[in-house]
């Protein structure tokens, strides 16, 4: 039973992006190497930001700004990480496309950029389910679970695997629209990827308050749903205009 | 909808990395499930086995670090070395034409491997998970997958699939051993076998690029312990020693050369060499990585075909058996042999033969997919010759 518990979690943290991984991801070679790259971008990414925090830690104020604070420069961190991590695609959808001329190949469509954004936030995003979630979640194999006073109505591993649901989510879907923003020039949409970073770090700080999780999984989950819905509408739109660029 | 770029870019470095991966993936899960439940309790007497990587010094929790880091060192370095003196002369008794002797002694360390080491592994799980069988079904279960396993290694006939099967299953067992040396030393032991594998792949005289070399250029297999990441869809064999000569080496420029070199004398070889080398750009081994790719990749869409049917015009004596093999499947593939050029090909598909090129490139795109697939696995050949080694000394 307590098996079943510990991959029940785990799928529950990790199976959308498992199934994304299967259906879309696992079919073209370049989006796997994608994924690998972005995750261990990811995961150096937060190499870096604990050595920097490690003389801070532990926090011993029993204020809450000081976690703000660590929270709000991880993701400054991480987002500039992302304008680089644009950068350097720029300068790989270059060279495909070279190499899609010589060897006489179409270029990249417009579909393909957005797979690759696409692996590029899955990565981001399973790093982050991996680090925060899986990471805990060895002991859930084990034979009991685990309470936190603060939210005494969920086992631990089931408030983690949520939370990384969520925020698996909103790293895969706002990868796409931070491409398409930088690719289109649209200022929206460049700000609009950080700002949801931002405040879905910040929601997590609710979880410190007695019972927060009753609220702060559903705002999360609110934040994730205004991702995704952007996203596809986003989506939508471009490929619904390139159609009928291609129709003219 | 032509199928766009991304789904042929890097298959060979994906089919290279899931046998990796998985391996990875299982030996973390094996050693994970069957370490001791609960970490706190006392260690139950770690049993210290002397092999081959520790020769030198014997790691006890009592000992300072610098001691600990200083015998972690010898025992690298003296590893490192018995490994290269085991290598060498793999490479030697290959120069002297012992194939035989070498592929029996693949098959009987494959055994030993799988029998005793896999059976050791087996009889901690059973254990572990207190799986109930008697020791006879035991016995002839471990049986039956120590000769299939062995049986995969050279024999043709199996299915490839299973044959990476027992590669990866192979690189699982042996890894799981690893985890039981003493932690100092399998640190140091893995950096100082992360650079050997270096050196002995990509310098110059390193032995495991000479060995690749020289089997590309007697276009055999090399009888050794290797995972080849070739496509699991069965494929007209002809093609496969061509391929290999073709990519392991590349350096050398087409198939043709290859073949020729196998029918011809000496003499000849060079004539036919100079010949191809103003036929063809040559591609650098080690160049920058996108570059040799790229062109290794042009010479693999156009080599096979165009250096076949050229070879077979000009030259009609000893016709080996796969190159006329290949030389017919392609006739019959493309009704126009001749229009093989990678500069035409954007008139040939639009003049209809399309679906048939397509389906010839992505071919040779997974021809050249094996090729580096090959020289990469070196890293399973390494494996093997620590076996050897660690065989040796106990």
């Amino acid at each position: 039973m307590t098996l079943a518990a510990g991959i029940g979690y785990a799928l529950l943290a990790l199976g959308p992006s498992l199934s994304l991984f299967v259906s879309v991801i696992s079919k073209k070679p370049f989006l796997i190497l994608t994924v690998l790259s972005s995750t261990l971008l990811w995961l150096s990414s937060l190499i870096v930001l604990s050595g920097v925090w490690r003389g801070f830690l532990p926090l011993k104020s029993t204020s809450r700004w000081p976690y703000g604070l660590l929270i709000f420069t991880s993701i400054a961190f991480q987002e500039g990480l992302r304008v680089l991590f644009w950068k350097v695609y720029k300068r790989l959808e270059d060279l495909l496309d070279d190499f899609a001329d010589r060897v006489s190949k179409p270029r990249l469509y417009q579909t393909d950029k957005m797979e690759i954004a696409l692996a590029g936030g899955l990565g981001h995003g399973v790093a982050h389910a991996v680090f925060f979630c899986l990471s805990l979640l060895t002991p859930a194999f084990g034979p009991a679970t685990f309470f936190v006073d603060r939210c005494s109505q969920l086992p631990f591993f089931l408030v983690s695997a949520i939370i990384a649901l969520a925020f698996v989510t909103i790293h895969t879907f706002s990868m796409v629209i931070a491409f398409n923003g930088y690719a289109e020039g649209n200022k929206v949409d460049q700000v609009f990827v950080p700002v949801v970073h931002l405040v879905a770090g910040m929601v997590t700080l609710v979880n410190f308050a007695s019972g927060g999780c009753i609220i702060g999984i559903p705002l999360l989950y609110f934040i994730a749903s205004l991702t995704l819905i952007h996203c596809g509408k986003m989506v939508w739109r471009r490929l619904t205009e390139n159609r009928s660029r291609q129709g003219n | 909808m032509e199928s766009s770029i991304l789904a042929s870019i890097g298959v060979e470095i994906i089919g290279v990395m899931s046998p990796v991966s998985i391996c990875m993936f299982l030996v973390v899960l094996l050693v994970y499930s069957l370490s001791p439940s609960n970490p706190f309790s006392s260690p139950s007497s770690p049993i210290s086995i002397r092999t081959a990587a520790n020769l030198v010094y014997l790691e006890s929790p009592s000992d300072s670090t610098a001691q600990k880091l200083e015998g972690a060192l010898l025992n690298a370095l003296v590893f490192v070395v018995l490994i290269s003196i085991v290598t060498f002369l793999l490479v030697v008794l290959y120069y002297y034409n012992f194939t035989n002797f070498l592929k029996n002694y693949m098959r009987f360390s494959a055994f030993f491997v799988l029998a005793t080491m896999g059976g050791s592994i087996f009889l901690s799980i059973i254990q572990h998970f207190s799986i109930p069988v008697d020791s006879i079904t035991c016995f002839l279960l471990l049986f039956n997958f120590t000769v299939v396993g062995v049986l995969s290694v050279f024999s043709g006939g199996v299915p490839i699939f299973l044959r990476q099967a027992y590669m990866v299953s192979l690189g699982i067992i042996v890894a799981t051993w690893f985890t039981k040396l003493p932690e100092w030393t399998t640190w140091v032991l893995l950096v100082a076998l992360a650079l050997y594998d270096l050196a002995a792949v990509l310098a110059p005289g390193g032995p495991l690029k000479l060995l690749v070399e020289l089997a590309s250029s007697r276009d055999e297999e090399l009888p050794a312990l290797i995972y080849e990441a070739r496509p699991t869809v069965s494929r007209n064999t002809g093609n496969r020693g061509s391929s290999l000569g073709l990519l392991v080496g590349g350096v050398s420029d087409s198939g043709s050369v290859e073949l020729q070199a196998v029918e011809h004398d000496n003499g000849n070889i060079n004539v036919v060499d100079n010949r191809s080398n103003s036929e063809y750009t040559s591609v650098e081994v080690g160049s920058f990585p996108n570059e040799d790719r790229d062109s290794g990749k042009d010479q693999g869409e156009s080599s096979p075909l165009v250096g076949h049917s050229r070879e077979r015009h000009t030259s009609s004596s000893g016709s080996s058996e796969y190159s006329t093999v290949v030389v017919g499947s392609d006739r019959a593939r493309d009704p126009e042999p001749e229009i093989v050029d990678e500069e035409m090909s954007p008139l040939v598909e639009m003049m209809g033969v399309g679906n048939n090129r397509e389906w010839t490139r992505r071919d040779n795109a997974e021809v050249t997919s094996r090729g580096t697939a090959q020289k990469a696995a070196a890293t399973r050949n390494r494996r093997m010759m620590m076996l050897g080694c660690e065989r040796g000394a106990s």
